[in-house]
């Protein structure tokens, strides 16, 4: 946020969350609410990774223990079409990683219960294609 | 109201109102907590937080990570700021001035060790002698984190902070860890619980009974800090499953100052060396010189045990 | 509902008393309180009127004053009135969040009832912990009497509540000699003490859900100078808004408040500046003085903060000398007074004379007899055009006699 002069802010230096009234907040995904220029959602933290995690989505079993244990909430958990014996359902799934609030701590792929992982760690700057396309293979029991 | 989570899909369908691009450390133990008690409820939430790691890292001008009504006043009074706060709620509903009067309120105070077992714990006593509908959550690091490492009375014997530091005629800290679980359930409040957040299960279903106990509930929460405990940020969880697992952090809970019940039984107890061994505060006390240290804690984390279960088999 | 009281036309009411009622009449939302001599009955009289039903408001006994301002600031943010009383080492526990209450630009009225500061330990009245908290960003009000401090309480509510102002306010009383001295008082009735004060106007309030705020952020060297300097700003322009409501008052009630009061000042040429209980022994001393033909006249800071530095000069204009009269160690320095308003002076048209005399310290009787000795080595200054004096004296005070410059 750019810097301001000494009259251009709210008195008391307060802070809101949102530029709008809101209601029943607990309820409403990031994606509908209009956050205001001070919240830290509107922040990056993304350079402050020297790794990152790679989801893969086809060994994935929706077990959350990655959402649950997020520190930057960077775990996006949302509704999702998926196909149940033939029918088209909305159900609650992990869809990706919200790269602009991830540090890269790793957690979520160390908890990630799978085999092989459907979080990996990876350098910053490899390409999501070339590490889908190199995922490992099933370990076995090893951990 | 609090929520009944039977599973981690039912959770995750909560909308975080503690945001990302806070400025804690990667693999910080301090938001897992704060995430998983924020989303285990959907009333409004009032949040104090005194000084400390949560505090620095999530009000910087001009941004804040809290999507509830949330203030710091000092390193000590996070619990009376809520108080204060709870006090002009009911004020305001006796007088039909709420800004609200039909959202259901919950006021919480979340704050370091430091700010919990030391500086603040008179004003903590003094909120829960009063008897204020609140919860109280201590983010346990067992360290001044905030300001570079320095011992606090939650530190254990033998961890090497920057005021115990370990030396050639020193194995670090020389004093025992408080036990302030139990001195906060002597207050006689309804609830106080000790949890972890990697167990969350155990750890939701305390939030709901806290949340919905009606007067001063005490949580003291377990924050294993990948920056003073010097491990890797991506072992957070296994770190904290290794402590409750070698039962360094018993969990139990403590209804009405009195029953005491123990929530987590691990199958398989570990010795506290292979917790001592993750962790570089305690590199020190792996060298024959300091067995003793780590001889003598086994053996207090085992009577503890042993205390906490015959408490639990007398039903007080 | 509270309870209304019916009140006598005059009450016999002490300055703790005084603020009581007050607090009662402005139906505060939270006293979050700890008793400290000599402000404890203004506590006690609270607990009294909450345990007779008059009061509806929420009371929060704390377990010290440190709590009783962090309950007052988590009260105030969370959005309705508070107030609270205090003195001395109490005053000096609460300074940490004093400076906080201030920077967050909550309203809360603190009842001062001033006090020395230990060590030594002394219960009596000085103005120690005034001048200690002078700088803590808050409107500084000073009272002589009962009926002034119960004016001004009444009055701290509407002048740090206004949208325009919005800082915290410090109501002061002399300890004991004023807080503990029955004297008449022609209090307001409950409506119209009440009607006066008006409701409280929420800003920025924490349990309005519709607008989630953050109260206590961090702000560094980007930040921290520019809020600094809002406040200081809006601290700086509250003079108006202090003074419509003191004009309110006067239409309400017909008793007068100025930002400096002056007292025989018309044609004097000689004057002394002191603030609470001591300036009624002055104004009695210059009276009897201007019967043997001296002109003297006195004048007080009704408002210490923010500091009337244009007024200030403007009441002493004409002067050949002034006494500033400071009750509180200044520690190494000359008192707050003297440097204050020497500083105002010397932007004036013509620089008076000006000493500084300490008295007073843990409730040492300020005696006419001394007033007298100030004014006449006043007069000496006038009339030798010079001063005849050293800058800086102690008077009442046992010894070799103490003075400096
Ligand atoms: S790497 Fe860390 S911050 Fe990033 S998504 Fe995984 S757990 Fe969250
Ligand atoms: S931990 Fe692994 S399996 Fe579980 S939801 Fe996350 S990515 Fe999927």
């Amino acid at each position: 946020m750019e810097l301001r002069g000494w009259d251009e802010f709210e008195i008391g230096s307060v802070l809101f969350s949102f530029n709008e009234k809101v209601e029943n907040i607990p309820n409403v995904q990031q994606e509908d609410r209009s956050y205001s220029e001070n919240n830290s959602f509107q922040a990056s933290v993304a350079h402050w990774r020297v790794e990152k995690p790679i989801f893969n989505v086809d060994h994935c079993i929706d077990c959350f223990f990655c959402w649950i244990y997020c520190p930057d909430s960077s775990i996006l958990a949302r509704e999702k079409e998926v196909e149940k014996k033939g029918e088209k359902i909305m159900e609650q799934s992990m869809v990706g990683i919200d790269y602009v609030h991830c540090k890269g701590c790793g957690v979520c792929s160390s908890v990630c219960p799978t085999d092989p992982k459907s979080l990996l760690m990876v350098d910053e700057h490899d390409e999501e294609e070339r590490v889908l396309a190199n995922w490992p293979k099933k370990e076995g029991k090893e951990k | 109201m609090s929520k009944e989570i039977k599973n981690l899909k039912e959770y995750s369908k909560a909308a975080e109102r503690f945001e990302g691009a806070h400025l804690l450390c990667p693999g910080c133990a301090h938001s897992m907590i704060v995430r998983e008690a924020i989303n285990a409820t959907d009333s409004e939430l009032v949040i104090s937080s005194g000084t400390g790691c949560l505090e620095v890292s999530t009000a910087v001008y001009p941004y804040t990570s809290w999507d509830v009504p949330w203030i710091h006043i000092g390193f000590e009074n996070a619990s009376t700021a809520v108080a204060g706060a709870e006090a002009m709620y009911k004020a305001l509903k006796r007088k039909n001035r709420l800004y609200q009067p039909e959202r259901d309120v919950k006021f919480l105070a979340i704050s370091g060790d430091g700010a919990t077992y030391d500086i603040g714990f008179q004003f903590i006593s003094g909120c829960f002698e009063r008897g204020h509908d609140m919860m109280y959550i201590c983010l346990d690091n067992e360290v001044y984190a905030n300001t570079g490492g320095q011992r606090s009375s939650s530190t254990p014997i033998g961890a090497s902070t920057t005021t115990s530091p370990s030396g050639r005629v020193s194995y670090g800290k020389k004093e025992k860890k408080k036990d302030i679980v139990q001195i906060m359930a002597a207050h006689g409040s309804p609830y106080v619980a000790q949890v972890a957040p990697n167990k969350w299960k155990d750890m939701v279903k305390k939030l709901k009974k806290g949340f919905d106990a009606g007067g001063p509930v005490f949580i003291n929460a377990m924050s294993a800090c990948t920056t003073e405990w010097k491990f890797d940020p991506s072992d957070t969880i296994d770190v904290s499953d290794v402590a409750v697992d070698a039962l360094v952090f018993p969990l139990y809970e403590i209804e009405n100052g009195t029953k005491l019940t123990i929530t987590y039984r691990p199958k398989n107890v570990l010795p506290i060396k292979d917790y001592l061994g993750l962790q570089g505060r305690f590199k020190h006390l792996m060298k024959k010189e300091n067995a003793h240290i780590v001889e003598q804690w086994q053996k207090d984390v085992d009577a503890k045990w042993e205390y906490l279960q015959r408490r639990e088999e007398a039903g007080v | 509902m509270a309870e209304k009281m019916e009140l006598h036309e005059v009450e016999v009411w002490d300055g703790n008393m005084a603020a009581s009622h007050a607090l009662r009449q402005a139906q505060v939302d939270v006293v979050a309180a700890y008793p400290i001599t000599p402000s404890t009955p203004i506590v006690q009289n609270y607990s009294q009127f909450l345990a007779d039903g008059q009061v509806d408001g929420e009371f929060v006994m704390v377990e010290s004053e440190h709590a009783a301002m962090s309950g007052c600031v988590g009260a105030a943010a969370a959005g309705g009135r508070v107030a609270t009383a205090t003195s001395s080492q109490g005053f000096a526990l609460m300074s940490e969040v004093l400076y906080q209450a201030a920077g967050m630009r909550l309203p809360i009225v603190l009842c001062v009832v001033n006090r020395a500061l230990a060590s030594p330990l002394n219960v009596n009245g000085d103005h120690s912990d005034m001048y200690m908290g002078r700088d803590a960003g808050w409107i500084n009000l000073c009272s002589y009497n009962p009926q002034e401090a119960y004016d001004l309480t009444l009055m701290s509510f509407k002048i740090g509540e206004d949208l325009d102002v919005r800082l915290p306010v410090m109501m002061h009383q002399d300890g004991f000699i004023c807080s503990h001295t029955a004297q008449s008082v022609r209090a307001l009735d409950d409506d119209s003490a009440y009607k006066f004060v008006g409701d409280y106007i929420p800003k920025n309030p924490m349990l309005d859900f519709e607008k989630p705020v953050t109260y206590g952020s961090q702000t560094e060297e980007d930040w921290h100078f520019e809020h600094k300097a809002r406040q200081h700003n809006d601290h700086m322009n509250s003079f108006p808004v202090i003074e419509r409501v003191f004009k309110e008052f006067k239409e309400l009630t017909g008793r007068e408040y100025n930002l400096v009061e002056k007292y025989h000042m018309d044609d004097a040429e000689i004057a002394l500046v002191a603030l609470g209980t001591t300036v009624e022994s002055a104004i009695l001393t210059a009276e009897e003085l201007r019967k043997e033909g001296i002109k003297a006249g006195v004048v007080s800071l009704r408002v210490l903060r923010p500091f009337p530095f244009i007024q200030i000069a403007e009441a002493l204009k004409g002067v050949k000398a002034v006494a500033t009269l400071d009750r509180s160690l200044p520690g190494g320095a000359l008192g707050m007074l003297y440097n204050e308003i020497t500083a105002s002076l010397y932007h004036s048209e013509h620089r008076p004379l000006v000493t500084n005399y300490i008295y007073g310290l843990g409730g040492r009787d300020m005696t006419i007899g001394h007033l007298k000795e100030v004014f006449k080595e006043t007069k000496a200054n006038a009339d030798a055009g010079k001063l005849t004096v050293p800058i800086q004296q102690f008077i009442g005070l046992r010894g070799p006699k103490l003075t400096f410059y």
